[in-house]
């Protein structure tokens, strides 16, 4: 087991050195040269200090100076990358890279980007956690009665409704619900994270965000409803018509005991894969929902950053996704050793 | 043998399996069995023996037997039928069409609707916006259109008392207000008064942005001397006989009536868009306050243009119409001449045959329609809604009322004679003014161009990339579902983000950008089926007739593309199916995200860009439920088909029923 788990993260590795080394040409195909600016900003600071005549010889001072900084005074890609890890040196023989802690810097928000994504992530990762909760305790025992109850008029409905829920795009049930919740019955806020201007403490503060909140975790769970819902109950039907239920039945055990004994075990496999991988996909999906509800998360950062061109927090975000994604596969294949004895993962 | 019978033998071999997947294996040996059971059955009547069909057939005869997907097949090929023909019938919608009067307006068809009441009894009908507003001889005051008016909650429609108690002898309809005037000479108003359009308040008289209601007409104003009441965008004018002008309304709509404040006198006054345009007594010229604005004229709407003075000699003006954007002089000498920008789609106005000549013009946001003195009626200008197409009955009347997109004839009797014009919308209008309905057909066409092409893009990728590595294995297999594992690793909303980002700041023709959308769609989601396709080819290379294709010496890879694939053509097809949904879903989530098709071609998923905030989802609602509706409804259905394939091309799932 052991052997296999480092065998894994060695190649996630891999992965992970590739996929960011072609994040890191995409990146440059942006037009936006960061020596350039900086060198240009400051020699506009200069222009009533020093002769007209001597700007552009010092411009191209400072601007060869700002690429050595920060390791643009070459063309070859793989050394500006592998600066850009911080395995290689700059032109000073000094490191400054992923690894030194040197993340970018945020033009839009005047800071570095380690400073700028710590809240964000904090609230991405709490609206995660609780939507999953949500809809596992949801999904799963629903997922179990359609499957036990499959053919009744109850799970032809359901049928339909989870059809309808995972056809249907985040952003629509957002609308539907914004509509439903905020504009008719004006039960719950539309957007934001806290009451404006407020200032709680305490109990209040929890109160107060959690009014805010229920939309969002609503919407969340809703979308997540449909997709999962079949899921479970297909892998349930298929674990239903495994021979040992027939023999468990035939032993005359208790239904429960046969449901969420026999049967449950053998349809977990297929769910936690799905779990595993829907629980990053959410990050992903949560996107649109933090947009949508103005939630100060890392989706809604990606996007303002997008918007405003700070690409530095863009090729942050982006590796934060990957590593999320890589993450999850490794999660998924070591779970299936625990919960199916049968997947001899040391192959 | 030469290249070129290859290449027929090769077309020929595609018929063939396709023709075997929809017909069964041996068709000559199905099709006389079926006519031996059938003689079977005529003779003994046995009617408990099975047919046998071929399993293409059962499974055609399984699809049906679904009520739902039936249905939901119905309806998408009605779908795409819909979306494709659709913009054929519409020559005259375009992207970029946004109209400012027409914003946000509700949907509905009775924009024309004169009340019944009101139809034999007409004195003067108005519009400038969504609206309209008629009065009778009697004094009665009716509206119809869209009425009410954006977040404001105020309906137009709902007249107030004391202007249903009153005689009113004068209307005039603004963009969002009515001002009528009653037989005491006291102005009523209602609809929406932030800009002082109807009355005043310390607020309005302390506000530098709008020209107040003069004072001297608050309490009342001698009717009968009152030559004109017209009104623009939040702006209102009264005309006096004796040329004294009265102006009040909003002066960031228009700036320039500072200049009509002042004590000239005018002979007629009117306003388009940006201007209030005014004919002074003292000069023979178009006055706006502004010099070198509108001393271009031209006799027609295309056509060389002249120096005003030059133009007119010694003519004098007597009437000015006003569209958004230019006008419509009528000379003393019966002829007209126009001034300002036209587009090059307007329609020209008539040439009149001799003695004939215009004796009353009326305009309309784009329009002009004119009476001449034998009675008939011409239309010319703007044409986006058949405001300009007169209808031949319209001819023979006495009087014309021109209004926003709307025109109305009638007779001696003050009866109404024809109509013709923008009846509504549909759907409604989004916050750029343009018709929701032709936005969701043309941006349903582009929504489904992309998730097809995508789906394509993706399915040629999957399926080879799933060939190759099924059949041959070994470090084939090894290497492709590493670069799969990679590129499914690949976040991809996220991802599809920055590449879009990064290609805004190319400069790209906006088709190309569509065809770069749709290109990363497909290059991010071929994974899913080339691991399907891998998987189904591992189980199909075990079979007998692959072997047997190995025996006989067929090259690796015509086994793996021509004797494999087609015995798991069925399964891709269900994927097929389902990955069109979900690009769909995509591309709108992409586009509603602002990453996508960017404004102004529409896609369902950017029409909905607007509705992102309380205001829009709660008070516009039809600008975004028809167009989620078209999505969801497409989404589902192709969802349920997908569900539907897959639960009749398994042999397993027939045990259940």
């Amino acid at each position: 087991m052991g052997k296999y788990v480092l065998k894994r993260i060695g190649y996630m590795v891999v992965v992970l050195l590739i996929l960011s080394f072609l994040m890191f040409l995409i990146y440059n195909l942006v037009p936006a040269n960061r020596a350039y600016t900086d060198a240009r900003a400051e020699v506009n600071a200069l222009k009533n200090s020093i002769p007209a005549d001597q700007l552009d010889a010092r411009f191209d001072e400072l601007y060869l100076e700002y690429q050595r900084r920060y390791g643009t005074d070459t063309d070859n890609k793989v050394i500006r990358y592998l600066r850009w890890v911080g395995v290689y040196p700059l032109y000073d023989g000094t490191y400054n890279g992923l690894l030194q802690g040197n993340f970018g810097y945020s033009y839009q928000w005047r800071d570095d980007v380690v400073n700028i994504v710590g809240a964000p992530l904090k609230n991405t990762i709490k609206i995660n956690i609780f939507a999953t909760i949500l809809a596992l305790g949801i999904t799963i025992p629903l997922g179990i009665t359609c499957a036990v109850k499959k053919g009744s008029k109850g799970d032809q409905i359901m049928q339909v409704v989870t059809l309808i829920g995972y056809s249907l795009p985040t952003f629509i049930i957002a609308i539907m619900f914004i509509w439903f919740f905020c504009s008719t019955l004006n039960w719950l806020p539309p957007s934001g994270m806290k009451t404006p201007g407020s200032n709680f403490v305490g109990w209040e503060k929890f109160l107060d965000e959690a009014h805010y909140m229920i939309l969002p975790l609503i919407t969340m769970t809703f979308c997540s409803l449909g997709g999962m819902t079949r899921y479970v109950r297909a892998s349930m039907i298929e674990a239903m018509s495994l021979d040992c239920i027939k023999t468990a039945r035939a032993k005359g055990l208790r239904e429960k005991v046969v449901i969420y004994s026999h049967a449950w075990r053998n349809a977990l496999i297929p769910i936690v894969t799905l779990v595993v991988g829907w629980f990053l996909g959410i990050f992903s999906g949560s996107l649109v929902i933090e947009q949508m509800f103005a939630l100060n998360g890392m989706g809604n950062l990606m996007i303002t950053s997008l918007q405003t061109q700070d690409f530095d927090v863009i090729i942050l975000l982006q590796m934060f996704y990957v590593i999320i994604s890589l993450l999850g596969n490794l999660i998924i294949d070591l779970v299936y050793g625990l919960v199916d004895p049968r997947v001899r993962v040391n192959k | 043998m030469s290249k070129k019978d290859n290449k027929k033998n090769g077309f020929l071999r595609t018929g063939n399996w396709l023709t075997r997947m929809f017909m069964g294996a041996d068709k000559q040996y199905t099709d006389e069995k079926l006519k031996e059971m059938e003689e079977a059955k005529n003779a003994a009547q046995v009617s408990d023996v099975e047919e046998i069909v071929s399993p293409t057939r059962q499974i055609i005869n399984n699809f049906f037997s679904k009520k739902l997907a039936v249905g939901a097949l119905i309806f998408l090929i009605s779908m795409f039928l819909f979306v494709l023909i659709g913009p054929k019938f519409m020559p005259t919608y375009t992207d970029s069409y946004t109209e400012v009067t027409q914003k946000s307006v509700e949907p509905g068809l009775d924009m024309m609707s004169v009340p019944k009441e009101l139809e034999g009894d007409i004195k003067d009908i108005d519009s400038w916006g969504s609206f309209s507003v008629g009065l009778s001889n009697s004094g009665k005051v009716y509206v119809w259109g869209a009425t009410k008016l954006g977040t404001t909650k105020i309906d137009i429609a709902d007249i107030p008392e004391d202007v249903q108690n009153a005689k009113i002898e004068m209307i005039a309809a603004g963009i969002d207000h009515i001002i009528a005037i009653d037989e005491n000479g006291k102005i009523h108003g209602w609809g929406y008064n932030r800009f002082g359009q109807y009355s005043v308040d310390q607020e309005i008289l302390d506000n530098p942005n709008i020209a107040a209601m003069p004072e001297e007409i608050r309490d009342g104003i001698d009717v009968s001397k009152i030559k004109k009441l017209t009104a623009g965008y939040q702006c209102t004018a009264i005309l006096m006989e004796d040329g004294t002008l009265y102006v009040w309304g909003n002066k960031l709509a228009y700036a320039n009536i500072d200049k009509f404040l002042v004590d000239t006198k005018f002979k007629d006054i009117d306003f388009t868009l940006n201007y209030v345009v005014g004919i002074p007594e003292r000069a023979n010229g178009v006055y706006t306050g502004q010099r070198g604005l509108y001393d271009q004229v031209k006799k027609n709407v295309t056509g060389e243009t002249k120096d005003i003075g030059k133009f007119l000699g010694k003519r004098k003006i007597e009437e000015i119409e006003t569209t958004n954007s230019n006008i419509c002089l009528r000379l003393d000498d019966n002829s007209i001449c126009f001034i300002g920008d036209f587009s090059q789609n307007d329609k020209p106005a008539p040439t009149l045959p001799e003695g004939e000549y215009f004796v009353d013009i009326g305009s309309g946001t784009y329009h002009y329609a004119g009476i001449t003195n034998k009675g008939n009626v011409y239309s010319w200008g703007g044409n986006t809604f058949g405001q300009s197409n007169e209808p031949k009955d319209a001819s023979g009347a006495s009087k014309l009322f021109v209004g926003a997109f709307q025109n109305y004839t009638v007779d001696a009797n003050n009866k109404l004679v024809s109509r013709w014009g923008l009846k509504g919308y549909l759907f409604g209008t989004d916050t750029y003014g343009a018709d929701v309905f032709k936005r969701i057909v043309n941006g349903g066409k582009m929504t489904m161009t992309i998730g097809a092409v995508a789906v394509i893009i993706s399915s040629i990728i999957g399926i080879m990339v799933g060939c190759i590595a099924g059949y041959f294995g070994g470090k084939v297999d090894i290497l492709l579902m590493r670069i799969t594992e990679i590129v499914s690793a690949i976040p991809f909303i996220p991802f599809a983000m920055i590449l879009s980002a990064i290609m805004a700041q190319m400069t790209l023709s906006e088709n190309m950008r569509i065809f770069i959308i749709m290109c990363i769609l497909g290059v991010l989601s071929w994974t899913g089926i080339a691991r399907l396709v891998r998987g189904q080819v591992l189980v199909a290379r075990e079979n007998e007739y692959v072997l047997a294709a190995q025996a006989m010496g067929v090259k690796e890879s015509k086994i793996a593309f021509k004797h494999i694939l087609p015995n798991i053509i069925s399964v891709i097809m269900v994927n097929l199916t389902l990955n069109f949904a979900s690009c769909m879903l995509t591309e709108s989530s992409l586009s509603y995200l602002g990453f996508g098709v960017a404004y102004p071609k529409p896609t369902w998923g950017n029409m909905l860009n607007g509705a992102n905030n309380a205001t829009v989802i709660g008070n516009y609602w039809w600008q975004w439920v028809f167009t989620a509706l078209f999505l969801a409804l497409t989404t589902i259905c192709i969802n349920i088909l997908g569900d539907a394939l897959r639960d009749v091309m398994d042999p397993k799932s027939n045990i259940e029923k």
